[in-house]
């Protein structure tokens, strides 16, 4: 079963979000090349075509800082998670938005030069071995690289192409296109004459993308080590581990076998999961492998149904079968593997986040 | 300047297979390893830079594909 790709898909709140952006965008532009002109010392005015290159290449840089803030953000408060909803529009403008800062350079500082002018940029500073005059240039073209792919590959097409673990890799290459740019910020502009305003910017921007990702790693470890104490508990206990959530399907059932004679099946259906035994009333048919309508297994041996929560046929028939208790820890399902008496009702985990 | 315009002209070269690449991949092979593209055509211009970008990996991934289908997706 699969949808057709379409080019963009784009629905209310995406185009919400996108005018939000655009609106944030423009606004910032104009301020920066309208309105800072003002505040500028007026011994050394500023081109009009540099204003725009510093406008467009600070907006990137916020942008950048931004897109690597919302990960964080929406894991740490999930009332961030809006801004993760449609994060890959922002990655595409914010590639669009440095490419014409990468544009305003070429056609300013190597236009007029013999050479062609993509050579002259590489060539006119060649000091790798120095930090200061290094050519921070060669930074800027690397993450524009990296932005440039990550931006080509953020069609759905790719995902499904390139499998998830690639995909993946893939885009975790946005962290190398930052340090590149905070590198080519650092060696390039911030060298320049002193501007405490935009220095102040650029370090607090790099400390709050490493604090948050500071924040979030501390949280999810101690969460992790909560988990690890819930599972050991209960294992200790006599729960057993019945595997992961990603292994069951929806509508499906995994079969865990906890004696020769006793297998469970744990179904996902609904968000939600439910564990019964695996054989039918009638004919001890294999219900882990039945089919899941309307919160009933049907038995595909001879359509035997039973509701999951409870292990009860539907009235007016009468046959009952054990349940299980589970519980879902992280997104580890564990097992208490004495049955319930058939019949018995056994609140079914809901899955929440963890799906 | 030499080294230069030997990067600059390894890029045009790398772009130019990229191009090889969209071109084949587009026309011949998504329709075979990608069941959502099958009767859809307005998408597949977006995907030309990506292609043209990364082609080692598309071509990779390609055989890949083909070899053995959904299951290593």
């Amino acid at each position: 079963m699969s949808v057709q790709y379409t080019p963009v898909i784009w629905n209310r709140n995406k185009i919400f979000y996108d005018a939000v952006l655009l609106i944030a965008v423009a606004l910032y532009l104009y301020i920066f090349i309208r309105v800072g002109p003002m505040f500028e010392d007026v011994t050394k005015p500023i081109d009009g075509a540099i204003l725009r290159m510093r406008a467009f290449g600070s907006c990137a840089f916020l942008m950048l800082t931004v897109i690597l803030c919302i990960g964080p953000l929406a894991r740490l408060d999930r009332r961030f998670l809006p801004l993760l909803y449609n994060r890959r529009h922002f990655g595409v403008m914010t590639a669009g938005i440095a490419a014409v800062h990468a544009n305003y350079v070429l056609t300013w500082y190597f236009n007029f030069s013999p050479t062609d002018r993509y050579v002259a940029l590489l060539s006119s500073n060649t000091n790798y071995g120095q930090l200061l005059g290094f050519p921070f240039e060669a930074l800027g073209i690397a993450a524009l690289i990296v932005l440039f792919v990550l931006a080509a590959t953020s069609h759905d097409f790719w995902l499904s192409f390139l499998g998830a673990p690639i995909w993946k890799a893939l885009h975790m290459s946005i962290y190398a296109a930052y340090a590149f740019v905070v590198l080519h910020v650092a060696l390039g502009a911030l060298q320049g004459p002193a501007d405490p305003i935009f220095t102040s910017v650029v370090a607090a921007s790099v400390v709050l993308v490493c604090g948050l990702h500071f924040a979030t790693g501390r949280m999810e470890a101690r969460r992790e080590r909560g988990e690890q104490t819930a599972k050991a508990s209960l294992q200790e206990a006599g729960w057993v581990v019945a595997g992961e959530l990603e292994e069951i399907d929806d509508d499906c059932a995994k079969v865990v076998t906890l004696t020769e004679d006793e297998r469970v099946a744990i179904f996902k259906y609904d968000g939600k999961l439910s564990a019964i035994t695996n054989a039918c009333a009638h004919q001890n048919g294999p219900l882990g492998e039945g089919k899941v309508l309307w919160g009933c297994i049907t038995c595909p041996w001879h359509g035997y149904q039973y509701n999951l929560a409870d292990g009860r046929a539907p009235e007016p028939f009468t046959e009952k079968i054990s349940t299980y208790r589970l519980k879902l820890i992280g997104s580890t399902v564990l097992l208490d593997p004495n049955p319930q008496p058939p019949g018995t009702y056994v609140e079914p985990v809901e899955i929440g986040e963890a799906a | 300047m030499q080294t230069a315009e030997f990067l600059i002209e390894i890029g045009q070269y790398y772009l130019m297979a990229g191009g090889v690449v969209a071109a084949l991949f587009l026309v011949i092979g998504i329709d075979r390893i990608e069941p959502s593209s099958r009767g859809s055509y307005a998408f597949r211009p977006l995907l030309i830079p990506g292609i043209c970008l990364i082609w080692p990996l598309v071509i990779y991934r390609w055989v890949v594909l083909e070899k053995h289908g959904e299951a290593r997706r």
